[in-house]
């Protein structure tokens, strides 16, 4: 269940929150929303594909972490996130509430004694919080910046379905299903002022982001087949 | 010196008249933007649309796809619900019980091997169409044909559409003027003028003068003034087959806007006629299709309030006169016929809008380069389309000579020899001892009503084709594969689908994604 509620010095002044990456904190996800902010942190790590919520159909961008599901091959229980951490795992527990932050009371990363202290004795922020209100001031404008890009991509067919088909060395086979990225040949027959456009607007960096970011499959299956070979 | 066609005159609006001029229009873009073509569409402001035709079939899917149009704005703007299928009650023995899907999903491996000798021999412990798809299970449990992440017009179960006609019409008219380049001329026709060929030279109308054309496209419903009226074209009725000529409609609210709809027509059987039932998300159109031979209009009412319940007394019902058949000929000099002006058939199998787009594609694919060629065309239009009114008369006919029911003179005249056309009985005596299949003589490329459909109506209907054992020997292991696999396929979309009002008030909140 989650209790969400907006977070109040006075009243939240002992909560303590476990910021580390961890399974049993929500880290395990193999498909992870993200904002076009991170897309240059996220290309050189992982595959920056689009998926469609299951609940309206709308697009959205995530970064693929692994292959079946809650599988995070960047998660290391001891060690915690071996690569750049999407800012969507970083803010939980927290929620943004209009221009508040909220948190999730009844999420297991919430304590009274062990994890980083919101508030210091004077009250104010501490780092770790300053550290996730600076996340939800990407986050919150990103996600709408990110909408507006990926309706600029749907209104100039750029988007076209990739199944990624890949065989592991223990002779099973992976299918992904549902996931999309750039049209090229689409791309390439754009007339000059669509091009443009895209540039002056930074869309064509974030094109080639996600196109760059293909090359990070390959990658990805050989983690999955090193940790088949370990298991 | 030959003559070009060059301006294409389509003669009344109604979903006729829009749906031929996007068809066309869509195919010969590129002609009409370098001005080599024009499609001009002159509709009466004053002629209001028939607009019963509430039903379709999934070529509409294909047909509004190519024309360019949203399917998401298709649904918000037309009241659009989605049909996968016909559910017809007491067709067969007039019980409470007894009834059978036609759905619009072809039969498991369909073209690999045919099912129905195997669920003859011994497979009966489930309904024929339940046995090989899984439609009909979706439709009982009021779930839709797909998801919201269910691209535009792509589907999870085959589907049609049923729509509200009076929302139709205006919807394609905006289409085609603002994104097809129709001209839209709104005029009374007031003449026809004949050149000494016998060619139709031009109309005249009242408020916009004479307007000339080298094709015209009679779309003015059941008057037909181009064809039956200036060419003289004669009506064949077929009322001695198909014994309909009234109908009844009434739109029914639903008790609650959250109430359970339907995605399949539900067509009920009654004393001399039956009740078509078609949920659209705003509410329900209903009607009573009867013959004034059998039975009094005032009885006809009281089967429909009986149907329609006590909610009836408040709503206005209209009463439609209709005559079954069709002009002897589509396509005379430089004139064809499409939707009413061609003909009518009662809407027993929705086959009104699909022989609407036949029509148009077969005249957009094949449009005449000049009027030297164009009787090369029309024959074959003629030949395809005459075929096409054959068919559905004798699918149409299946319905009523299969029955079990003789509790009124309309059932049992509905068995007389004499009202059933010859190439029925010859199917019908042949389906005796084998069952209709793809290499069945249901070849044509674009066949209304494909074998599947006679297998489910037959079959739904409790007819009796001999098997042995022996003929299914060959067969029997991937017959049952398939079987296996429908039951799994059943399983698999029942957990999958969303309610089907669900699915629709998504839509209207977030719309379906192009791809």
């Amino acid at each position: 269940m989650t209790n969400i509620v907006v977070l109040n010095t006075e009243a939240h002044k002992d909560v303590r929150v476990r910021a580390k990456a961890s399974a049993r904190f929500g880290d395990d996800q193999r498909f992870v929303p993200v904002v076009v902010g991170e897309f240059a942190l996220l290309a050189v790590h992982y595959p920056i594909l689009l998926s469609k919520d299951a609940e309206t159909g709308a697009f959205y961008a995530g970064a693929m972490l692994g292959f079946d599901d809650r599988e995070n091959l960047f998660l290391d229980e001891a060690r915690g996130f071996d690569a750049y951490r999407p800012l969507s795992l970083r803010r939980a527990p927290f929620f943004a509430a209009g221009d508040e932050l909220a948190i999730d009371l009844d999420s297991p990363r919430v304590s009274r004694n062990d994890g980083e202290a919101l508030f210091d004795e004077t009250g104010a922020p501490t780092a770790y919080l300053q550290g996730v209100m600076a996340a939800f001031r990407e986050l919150k404008p990103g996600l709408e910046r990110t909408k507006r890009f990926l309706e600029t991509l749907l209104s100039l067919k750029l988007v076209e379905t990739v199944t990624i088909d890949l065989a592991f060395d223990d002779g099973t086979r992976r299918i992904t299903e549902g996931l999309y990225t750039i049209d090229q040949d689409a791309l390439r027959a754009l007339p000059d002022d669509a091009v443009v456009d895209l540039f002056r607007k930074g869309y064509l960096q974030l094109i080639y982001l996600m196109i760059a970011s293909l090359k990070q499959v390959p990658v990805l299956a050989r983690r999955k087949n090193l940790k088949l070979l370990e298991a | 010196m030959t003559r070009p066609v060059e301006q294409l005159v389509i003669v009344g609006g109604g979903t006729a008249g829009w749906l031929t001029a996007g068809v066309i229009a869509a195919r010969h873009q590129g002609r009409i933007k370098a001005g080599k073509v024009s499609v001009t569409l002159v509709e009466s402001p004053n002629v209001p649309i028939i607009g019963v035709g509430e039903g379709t079939w999934p070529t509409l899917r294909t047909t509004l796809e190519k024309m360019g149009v949203s399917e998401t704005a298709f649904f918000r703007e037309c009241d659009v619900a989605f049909k996968q299928g016909a559910k017809f009650a007491r067709w067969t023995t007039g019980r409470d019980d007894d009834f059978y899907y036609h759905p619009l999903m072809l039969p498991q491996g369909f073209a690999q091997v045919n099912l129905v000798p195997h669920w003859l021999g011994g497979m009966q412990d489930r309904s024929f169409c339940d046995a090989v798809c899984p439609q009909g299970e979706l439709c009982e449990e009021g779930l839709a044909p797909k998801t919201i992440t269910t691209p535009e017009y792509q589907a999870v179960a085959n589907y049609a559409y049923h729509l509200d006609a009076g929302k139709f019409a205006p919807f394609l008219t905006r289409h085609c003027t603002e994104k097809l380049g129709v001209r839209h001329v709104q005029a009374d026709v007031t003449g026809v003028n004949l050149a000494a060929t016998g060619d139709i030279a031009s109309i005249d109308t009242r408020q916009a003068g004479k307007i000339e054309g080298d094709l015209f496209v009679d779309c003015t419903g059941f008057s037909s003034l181009l064809l039956g009226g200036a060419l003289g074209v004669p009506f064949r009725d077929c009322g001695d087959i198909l014994f309909c000529d009234r109908a009844l409609a009434v739109q029914v609210p639903y008790d609650t806007a959250d109430a359970a709809m339907a995605s399949h027509t539900i067509s009920t059987a009654q004393s001399s006629g039956w009740i078509w039932d078609i949920g659209l998300p705003t509410r329900r159109g209903t009607g009573h299709v009867y013959s004034s031979r059998h039975t009094t209009d005032e009885q006809a009412e009281e089967e429909l309030a009986r149907y329609v319940g006590p909610a009836i007394k408040d709503l206005s019902v209209r009463k439609i006169t209709i005559r079954s058949g069709h002009r002897e000929t589509f396509w005379k000099n430089n004139c064809v016929a499409v939707g009413l002006a061609a003909g009518f058939l009662e809407p027993l199998e929705a086959s009104a809008i699909v022989l609407i787009e036949l029509s148009a594609r077969l005249i957009a694919e094949q449009m005449p380069v000049c009027r030297e060629v164009m009787d090369i065309i029309a024959a074959r239009f003629n030949e395809t389309t005459s075929y096409r009114w054959g068919r559905i008369i004798d699918f149409l006919k299946l319905h009523y000579v299969l029955t079990r029911r003789t509790d009124t003179a309309f059932w049992r005249d509905n068995l007389d020899p004499d009202t059933i056309p010859d190439r029925l009985k010859t199917l019908l005596h042949l389906w005796k001892y084998q069952s209709p299949w793809c290499f069945d003589e249901f070849d044509r490329l674009e066949e209304v009503f494909p074998a599947a459909s006679y297998q489910y109506v037959l079959y739904g209907m409790g007819f009796r084709t001999e098997v042995t054992p022996e003929d299914n020997a060959a067969t029997e292991a991937l017959a049952r594969r398939h079987i296996t696999e429908n039951v799994a396929a059943t399983q698999r979309l029942r957990t999958q689908l969303p309610r089907n009002r669900d699915l629709i008030r998504k839509i209207h909140e977030y719309g379906m994604q192009p791809i």
